[in-house]
């Protein structure tokens, strides 16, 4: 029969071709504009900051090539030093509690029955309002005198601290506006995630006598791995790249407590009017996002197992 | 009475205010092999997973092996379950997805290897199970899922349509697998199907289900060879039943006193123990296998209207005074639409429901 089929099966028409053709390429035809867009302006921006560190600028913007003169003095300086660090701390502390918190959240909006669709909506209110707005906000409910949290701890009769007059609880402050603005978004990621779990699974599983505990880190987050790893990325891009919600925080203080490599390269190129050492963080930056995207990348979305991958 | 292994006893569901189950009564002897068979949306799912503790039960009681596991939690039911989807963990290997249940209740370590092993030999899995689900095709992932269900040794074995995902010939294959599985490892087993071949090829009990309701339980044949209500003579047979409404007459033969006039001027003959009344409404059944085509004089004249070789068997459909009738024969029709026949009923053959209750008569 099979044989006959394949016998009988009309050779495809140069129309039929054509169209085949068509069908095939049409998709990415209609992607390159916006690729091209993208790469141009991000390719552009990227190479003219790159070329930037390389040189020397005057007050004038005129352009000396100095090498990597820029690097060996950033790399010196202690103050660069000591912002990679804080950033490096300030990431680290952004993803644990973010991706935490991200977890929770997705997974009560999982779970909520009643006004789900509300709750959900509702997570998206900070993701449309700027890092500055929400650095803002976060003044007012941190201001030590007449602060929301202040107020509560006065009428609890507690100690009220100067929360961003401290340099630790200022840190601490700009962890916590910092998750704020960005877990809304990889909370959306990680329900995405859990919502394309078939239930059966869940229902195999507590058949097969897995707790709650060992349902979620045995099957959860194996199933939802790739929308971890995307929102991973989000979180580390956010937290290496944040720079508006730690100006209008802290401005990078107090002592310069809270000034990150972005700050700081803030400081370097606008105030100091320093372009090629601004670009060499700029740079740095860059780096540790395109590798940590990577890693993230390699781990959690390539290596798949669902989709019979493995490492 | 004796207690069956897996009883239902006024076995209620409702999700919310909506009733789904509405008192569900059955005895499950150990080691039988019992189908649940209905229409889709009929609850047998429900059933299934409120049996398995994956669902509360809003009245009534589940019991197990004499024991009430109304409370007792799905994974200390003694029960195993296979999914239709499979429900595999897709991120680990066959061999993670047979130890899963294992490991969550601590066995040793031998012993988890042991019956690996053991569940692997019967369905053939030894050479997979270092895949990984994505890696399998559908039979290996039914088996898998199967052999999930057996290391855990369980009492009793769920299926919700095991085989609803796979081929038509893929089917049938499984079909005898899992039967044969049964008559080696002779553990009771809740099967749930909407397919009636499956109910029929391999229940020991078929128990039909309608609305939230069991309509009839009893071995396929007997169920098949003598249907308690309209619904089960409906549902069970392919061609279905021919179902023709009709009202009790009396006629002038003495050996047959009553007959069903199912139009004007044609009779049907009925069993002559039939608990029917003259004047009754009824509703006359009869398989299509049983209606036999005669020579144009030799019964009552019909007309072919559709003839439908299918090679082991032929489908026809003719026309009996208006009424439409389907026809089995198991020999090869040489018939074509417009042609002449008669038909045959032995009444002996004929099922005859009321058809106020819709009640066997
Ligand atoms: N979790 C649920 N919530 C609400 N209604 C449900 C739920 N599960 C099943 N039902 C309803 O119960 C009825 C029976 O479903 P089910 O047991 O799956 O039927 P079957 O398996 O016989 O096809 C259906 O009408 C279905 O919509
Ligand atoms: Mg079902």
């Amino acid at each position: 029969m099979s044989l006959s089929a394949v016998r009988d099966e009309p050779a495809p028409t140069a129309a039929e071709r054509v169209s085949d053709a068509a069908r095939l390429t049409v998709p990415y035809l209609l992607v390159v504009p916006g690729l091209l867009f993208v790469l141009g302006v991000l390719g552009y921006a990227v190479a003219g900051g790159f070329w930037l560190s390389l040189h020397e600028t005057d007050m004038f913007m005129a352009k000396t090539f100095v090498g990597l003169q820029n690097y060996i003095d950033v790399f010196n300086d202690p103050r660069f030093q000591s912002s990679l660090w804080r950033t490096i701390v300030f990431v680290i502390m952004s993803i644990v509690l973010g991706i935490m918190m991200s977890m929770i959240f997705a997974l009560t909006l999982y779970h909520v029955g009643f006004g789900k669709r509300f709750f959900r909506g509702m997570s998206l209110v900070p993701y449309f309002v700027s890092g500055i707005a929400a650095a803002i906000m976060f003044r007012f409910v941190f201001t030590t005198s007449g602060g929301f949290v202040n107020q509560v701890l006065s009428v609890l009769g507690l100690h009220q601290p100067s929360w961003l007059g401290d340099p630790v609880l200022a840190f601490i402050v700009a962890v916590l506006a910092n998750c704020w603005f960005m877990v809304p978004f990889a909370t959306l990621i990680l329900l995405g995630g859990l919502q394309t779990v078939d239930r059966d699974i869940y229902d195999a599983a507590t058949i097969d006598g897995a707790g709650a505990v060992q349902t979620f880190f045995k099957i959860t987050i194996p199933m939802i791995k790739p929308m971890l790893g995307v929102s991973l990325i989000w979180v580390s891009y956010i937290s290496f790249s944040t720079f508006d919600i730690i100006l209008a925080l802290t401005a990078g203080g107090p002592q310069r407590a809270t000034e990150v490599v972005s700050m700081y390269m803030y400081q370097l190129a606008f105030l100091q009017l320093d372009f090629g050492q601004g670009a060499v963080l700029m740079v740095v930056l860059l780096t540790f996002n395109t590798v940590l995207s990577l890693v993230y990348i390699y781990y959690f979305i390539l290596a798949d197992r669902r989709h019979g991958r493995e490492l | 009475m004796a207690e069956g292994y897996v009883e239902y006893r006024g076995l209620k569901k409702s999700f919310g205010a909506t009733p789904i189950l509405h008192g569900i009564d059955l005895k499950i002897d150990e080691g039988a092999f019992v189908v649940l068979v209905g229409p889709s949306g009929c609850g047998k799912s429900t059933l299934l997973r409120m049996t398995a503790g994956l669902e509360g039960v809003t009245e009534g009681q589940i019991r197990i092996a004499g024991n009430v596991v109304n409370r007792v939690h799905a994974s200390k039911r003694g029960i195993a379950m296979v999914f239709q989807s499979y429900a595999l963990y897709p991120h680990m290997s066959v061999n993670e997805n047979l130890a899963f249940s294992l490991k969550m209740r601590k066995a040793p370590l031998e012993r988890i290897t042991d019956a690996i092993k053991g569940a692997a030999g019967i369905l053939q899995l030894s050479p997979l199970l270092e895949r990984l689900p994505a890696q399998l095709s559908g039979g290996q992932r039914q088996r898998v899922a199967m052999g999930r269900a057996l290391v855990r040794e369980p009492a009793v074995f769920l299926f919700d349509e095991p085989l609803s995902n796979l081929d038509a010939k893929l089917r049938v294959e499984m079909r005898a697998e899992i039967k044969a599985l049964h008559q080696r490892l002779a553990t009771t087993t809740i099967y749930v199907t909407h397919d009636q071949i499956e109910a029929m090829t391999m229940a020991d009990t078929v128990v039909v289900m309608h609305d939230g309701r069991i309509e009839q339980v009893g071995e396929p044949l007997a169920i098949y060879d003598r249907p308690e209500n309209l619904f089960v003579a409906d549902f069970l047979g392919s061609p279905a039943m021919n179902l023709l409404d009709g009202k009790v007459v009396a006629t002038d033969f003495a050996d047959q006193p009553r007959a069903v006039e199912v139009t004007d001027g044609v009779l049907l003959p009925i069993p002559s123990e039939a608990e029917a009344e003259v004047g009754q409404s009824v509703v006359y059944g009869i398989r299509p296998e049983h209606v036999q085509l005669v020579a144009p004089d030799a019964g009552e004249p019909v007309t072919m209207t559709l003839v439908e070789p299918a090679g082991w068997e032929t489908h026809l459909h003719a026309d009996l005074k208006g009424i439409s009738l389907r026809i089995l024969s198991v020999e090869r029709v040489g018939a074509k639409p417009g042609d002449k026949a008669a038909i045959l009923i032995d009444p002996e053959r004929v099922h005859l429901f009321d058809r106020a209750t819709g009640r066997r008569l």
